[in-house]
């Protein structure tokens, strides 16, 4: 009688020689696949919408300064004419005067702009506004604490910061739509 | 007499065994971290430039609205009107309630339709925005 041998199964192992490449190619794919561009911009908060419009109470002249830009770029603070890159040294001098008074006594910077104004002069008013604020901010943080960057302040002295010299900025309510 | 060559004890390869573990790890990293893009851009819009700007913290509270040179408005993946902003932007709200709007805004463009594009945001209460620039170099 002939013995039917039984086939040895000697290879029943996954080869995982390849594995390595292959990860490789899915990690490849996903390197080229990734954008990492951060996302940056002017942040706000729009003021919440009222249909009837309520009698509000006007702030004090002292408080508030009113920036206009017209659709030929000129801009009105307080009744000045400027040009935009001058808006900047303009209210880095009001907001430095308001830093040690309290919180309901800050300045408070609106922007009002026309329907035919160009959406970058908008921007480029927003951002001197905001460097403004940014450039106080800085001052106020190297004189009390020693350091201009924002990163090597601590929670507090952030919050601190943030206390002395908030950003407030409002948009102002368009005139033709209400 | 016979020299013999000395040779080091010691292995003389790199281990290659734990290799296919490291791959896959940073393979899990990338996979975690991508954002494939989901959505085509259909307008065409240039950022304007700003020097005092801020990054978004959190990618995924950010809902786009562009608006291309034509005046076109796109959120989403379509083309709309302003009278659908607010309906679909109260839906967005709906489902994430503290969305950053970021709004990707041609520079050439009027303010007019940008603040009709405010203006429904706020009547959609989404009122967290971002108006996207870039970095002036």
């Amino acid at each position: 009688m002939v013995r039917i041998k039984k086939k040895k199964n000697s290879g029943a192992e996954i080869p995982t020689g390849s594995m390595a490449d292959i990860a490789f190619l899915l990690l490849l794919f996903f390197l080229v696949a990734t954008v990492i561009d951060v996302d940056t911009g002017i942040g706000l908060t729009l003021p919440e919408y009222q249909e009837t419009q309520t009698d509000v109470v006007p702030l004090s002249k002292d408080r508030l300064a009113a920036v206009l830009v017209n659709e030929n770029g000129d801009v009105l603070i307080n009744k000045e004419i400027i040009a935009i890159p001058q808006i900047k040294g303009y209210l880095t001098d009001r907001i430095r005067s308001k830093i040690t008074l309290p919180s309901n006594k800050k300045l408070v910077v609106s922007v009002k702009v026309d329907r035919k104004t160009n959406y970058n002069l908008y921007i480029q008013t927003l951002d001197q506004v905001r460097g403004a604020f940014n450039e106080v901010r800085e001052e106020y943080s190297a004189t009390t604490y020693g350091t201009n960057k924002f990163e090597e302040l601590n929670e507090e002295q952030l919050k601190d910061v943030r206390e002395k010299i908030p950003i407030i900025i409002s948009i102002a309510e368009p005139e033709q739509i209400k | 007499m016979k020299f013999e060559k000395k040779r080091a004890s010691t292995k003389q390869e790199i281990p290659t065994s734990s290799m296919p573990d490291i791959v896959f790890m940073l393979l899990l990293f990338f996979m975690v971290t991508t954002t494939l893009r989901e959505v085509d851009v259909m307008v065409q819009f240039k950022l304007p430039e700003a020097e005092a700007i801020e990054k978004i913290e959190n990618k995924r509270l950010v809902s786009y609205i562009w608006v291309g040179n034509d005046e076109r408005i796109q959120l989403n993946d379509n083309i709309i009107k302003l009278d659908d902003v607010q309906k679909l932007m109260y839906q967005k709200r709906v489902e994430m309630p503290n969305v950053i709007v970021s709004l990707r805004v041609d520079k050439n463009s009027n303010m007019g339709i940008v603040t009709d594009i405010q203006q429904e945001l706020r009547k959609a209460d989404a009122r967290r925005i971002n108006y996207s620039t870039m970095l002036k170099q």
